[in-house]
């Protein structure tokens, strides 16, 4: 045979071979059935899945369904029972807690309080390295005087502390499985709904139901598929195909898929909010009234209809999504631009024509950079001119931690606890006070708040700090509380995640086929 | 020749240790460390520091590098800061994918642009030429990636069609396998071919001008055997070389692709190890790329000698 015919024929043959897979494939997805496993697309690869050790989202949003804490959140942040059945405060500093009993970790074995203690040993242990130590360092002596009795005796009061053991760090865990291990890194040593099958990196993690769950009627699907799938267009590419359940959704992507009859667009507002923060140790930021008059230039509202598309509420240093704490936005005047009132500032401030500074930002996230371009637009106004700095994630971090910068903007978690939102932030020796910002009565305010533990009372408390913080000090400007996103096919059923809640909600869902 | 073979690998090993210590400076003298990275806002700076002695990066720079290099010359590339993975299976099961995905793509374009290369230099400014000519010029000018983006979206908005998610190996599972690295092995392939065609198309047309060709010609050898046994084996260094860059370029250079198609290979693995500042994964991963590429153009350069007896080593 002629060999241009062979070569040509070469040519044919690989491109009928390439249509053919694509075509059979086409047939497979047609026929194909997921059974009950819920495959769950992820942006992000986890790193590891110690809840004592890993404080990425990433790793959270799997490892969430191996552990059980003593208690846990419901929607509207209450505290419910979850290995403890109940509780009892006999004094401000000691919590007894009673066991759930016949509660199994994965491996068979039967959960009693000595792992309680163990586990609450073990954040507190600083060789551990834990992200959750500064949640429980108020916690002096754990005593276990029986199998099913837990009692914390605490070296204070501690108002959260209650709501702090209902977070994911709080897992209580196997400690066999940890002295084998090492760590809880790469397996798993819990009771939750779910366990760890396999886990192949920056490919999927599979967990499989817990038959033993000690809530019975849960898990509703025999096994969750998270897949890491980095690209958007891939997503979205999967889960129109039918290749995917569920996947999370960036704004830009919300009207196309809403429009999309085979799909359900779910969004809830979080805990989260972006801020533009000043560095109080330097001028002009140093002075409250600057902070403030950039505060009163800021069209908040216009701002997050630019970046969120709309798909965001307004807030303050607590996001509305945490509901009983966070104060209204209605309370802070200067939420209302007043142009006038920002300039009188800084005239009084003396910058009456304003002055040249530097807003520093991630560039990996798009609505940081477009948050930062808006808020360049808004202070125009009132004579302020920036310039924007885009620097990489691992040197934004680095510049966060150093207080190197003037202007920044960047995103918060204000978290389920009060304390979080205003002191972990705001105190002058709260840990991500990274502004150098130091004001005597607002620490005294949130200091006794955290040990105040009448509930009325300590609203009342937490309530004049937001007040202060926003209308009087200002050290950071709260912007927009962003809506997140998830897109769902539509045979999947019960999945409401929500600000408090957020993937938690998985045990519940269920898929008809 | 083996004289030749052990000097060019014995060179190896000053361009490794150069690599790995501009790799090591650059990525821990940037901002940022992996622990800050790790730990985030919750971090405290006694947690930080506890966790930075854990894994020894409190320790001056340059006994890190030493001890790092100490571990190498031993076989041991250390875990990884983020993940406390050996290293060594990181790589393994990346390269893997990496791999396949390079293998398959240059096979893809090779056999696509061969022929077409040599079709369009015979019929020089024929219909076909211009055709293949334009095509190769889009294939240049279109990023590996935004092919990619595009078969998606055509593939899933236009077919339904979506591959099947999660990785798996061809030798594993060779039909889903296909599915999988069909649509990016047509991306990769698809840029690779065009710049292999013009390469080969202009080979040709400068080696049917040599006299050789013309003597052959005139001694009344048939067109093929002009072609194949005096044209193409003339032309086929030049092609050579750059197929063998190309190897070399996507063992380590897939990394978008590899993103968008969500294939857990090397590219990813580098690129997560920069962002992370995790510096034994960059660091292994970086010279294990530097080491088959410079492998991949020493068979090459071997190869020459194979298809043209005049070169000797």
């Amino acid at each position: 045979m002629n060999k241009w015919k062979i070569g040509s024929a070469g040519i044919t043959f690989l491109f009928i071979g390439l249509c053919l897979v694509l075509a059979g494939s086409v047939g497979l997805a047609q026929g194909a059935s997921e059974g009950g496993v819920l495959l769950v697309a992820k942006d992000q690869e986890a790193v590891g899945f110690d809840p004592h050790k890993v404080p990425a989202l990433s790793s959270i949003q799997i490892y969430q369904h191996l552990y059980n804490g003593l208690v846990d959140l419901d929607n509207n942040a209450e505290i419910v029972p979850e290995l403890a059945t109940s509780w009892e405060t006999p004094d401000d500093t000691t919590y007894v807690f009673h066991l759930r009993k016949g509660v199994k970790f994965h491996n068979g074995r039967e959960m009693t309080a000595e792992d309680v203690k163990y586990s609450f040993e073990r954040i507190l242990d600083p060789a551990t390295a834990s992200i959750a130590k500064s949640y429980y360092n108020k916690i002096q002596k754990i005593e276990t005087p029986d199998k099913y009795t837990v009692k914390f005796i605490l070296s204070e009061p501690y108002a959260d502390f209650l709501t702090n053991l209902a977070s994911v760090w709080g897992a209580i865990v196997a400690k066999e499985v940890v002295e084998k291990n090492g760590d809880l890194m790469k397996v798993d040593g819990g009771t939750g709904p779910f366990k760890l099958k396999e886990w192949v990196p920056d490919n999927y993690t599979l967990l499989e139901k817990n038959p033993d769950y000690f809530v019975k009627g849960q898990p509703r699907v025999d096994a969750i598929k998270h897949l890491v799938m980095k690209d958007e267009s891939a997503r979205v590419a999967a889960i129109r195909t039918g290749k995917v359940h569920i996947t999370s959704l960036s704004p830009e992507m919300v009207p196309v898929l809403r429009r999309e009859s085979g799909l359900v667009v779910i969004s809830y507002p979080t805990l989260n909010y972006t801020y533009l923060a000043f560095n109080c140790r330097i001028k002009p930021f140093d002075d409250p009234r600057v902070r403030l008059a950039i505060s009163y230039a800021i069209d908040r509202k216009l701002l997050a209809d630019i970046v969120f598309k709309g798909e965001a509420d307004l807030t303050g240093p607590i996001s509305p999504a945490a509901k009983k704490w966070a104060l209204p936005v209605s309370e802070y005047p200067s939420y209302t631009q007043n142009i006038a009132k920002a300039k009188a500032l800084l005239a009084e401030a003396g910058y009456p024509n304003g002055f040249k500074t530097v807003i520093k930002t991630a560039n990996s996230y798009n609505y940081m950079i477009d948050t930062a371009v808006a808020v360049q637009n808004q202070l125009k106004a009132v004579g302020i001119s920036t310039e924007i700095t885009l620097v990489e994630w691992g040197q934004y971090v680095d510049d966060w931690k150093k207080g190197n910068n003037e202007m920044m903007v960047g995103l918060n978690g204000s978290g389920t606890t009060p304390d979080r939102a205003l002191h972990f932030f705001f105190h002058s020796t709260g840990t991500a006070n990274v502004w150098g910002f130091k004001n005597s009565k607002y620490d005294e305010l949130v200091e006794r708040a955290r040990v105040t533990l009448d509930d009325k009372k300590r609203h009342n408390l937490y309530a004049e700090a937001q007040r202060m913080l926003v209308n009087e000090l200002a050290p950071n400007l709260f912007l927009a509380s962003p809506y997140q996103f998830y897109v769902v096919t539509k045979n999947v059923h019960n999945f409401t995640p929500s600000a408090i809640l957020g993937e938690s909600v998985f045990k519940d869902v269920w898929l008809d086929k | 020749m083996g004289v030749y073979v052990a000097r060019r690998l014995i060179t190896l090993v000053p361009v490794m240790l150069g690599i790995s210590m501009v790799v090591f400076l650059a990525i821990n003298l940037v901002p940022g460390n992996a622990v800050q990275i790790m730990l985030g806002i919750d971090a405290t700076p006694e947690m930080q520091a506890t966790l930075e002695h854990q894994l020894g990066l409190d320790r001056p720079l340059y006994v890190r590098y030493v001890l790092w290099l100490g571990r190498l010359l031993r076989g041991d590339l250390g875990r990884s800061i983020v993940t406390g993975r050996p290293v060594l299976a990181e790589i393994a099961s990346r390269f893997g994918v990496t791999l396949q995905l390079t293998v398959l793509a240059i096979v893809l374009s090779v056999l696509v642009a061969i022929p077409l290369g040599i079709i369009s230099a015979l019929r020089q400014d024929s219909v076909i030429d211009f055709v293949t000519r334009i095509g190769a010029l889009a294939g240049i000018s279109l990023p590996g990636f935004a092919i990619g983006v595009l078969l998606i979206l055509v593939a899933s908005r236009f077919f339904g069609w979506y591959p099947p998610v999660g990785f798996v190996n061809l030798w594993d599972k060779p039909l889903e396998a296909a599915q999988i690295l069909a649509l990016p092995v047509v991306s990769l392939g698809m840029g690779l071919a065009a710049s292999t065609s013009r390469m080969t198309r202009a080979m040709i047309l400068e080696v049917l001008r040599q006299d050789y060709v013309r003597t052959a010609r005139s001694k009344g050898l048939h067109e093929r055997v002009v072609i194949y046994r005096h044209a193409l084996k003339n032309a086929v260094i030049p092609i050579m070389t750059i197929v063998g860059m190309q190897v070399g370029y996507l063992l380590g250079g897939t990394v978008v692709v590899e993103e968008v198609f969500s294939l857990p290979g090397l590219g990813r693995l580098i690129l997560t190890a920069i962002f992370k500042r995790d510096y034994p994964v960059l660091m292994a991963s970086v010279l294990v790329v530097a080491l088959a590429f410079a492998l991949v153009n020493l068979v090459v350069d071997i190869l020459y000698a194979f298809v043209d007896p005049r070169i000797k080593y």
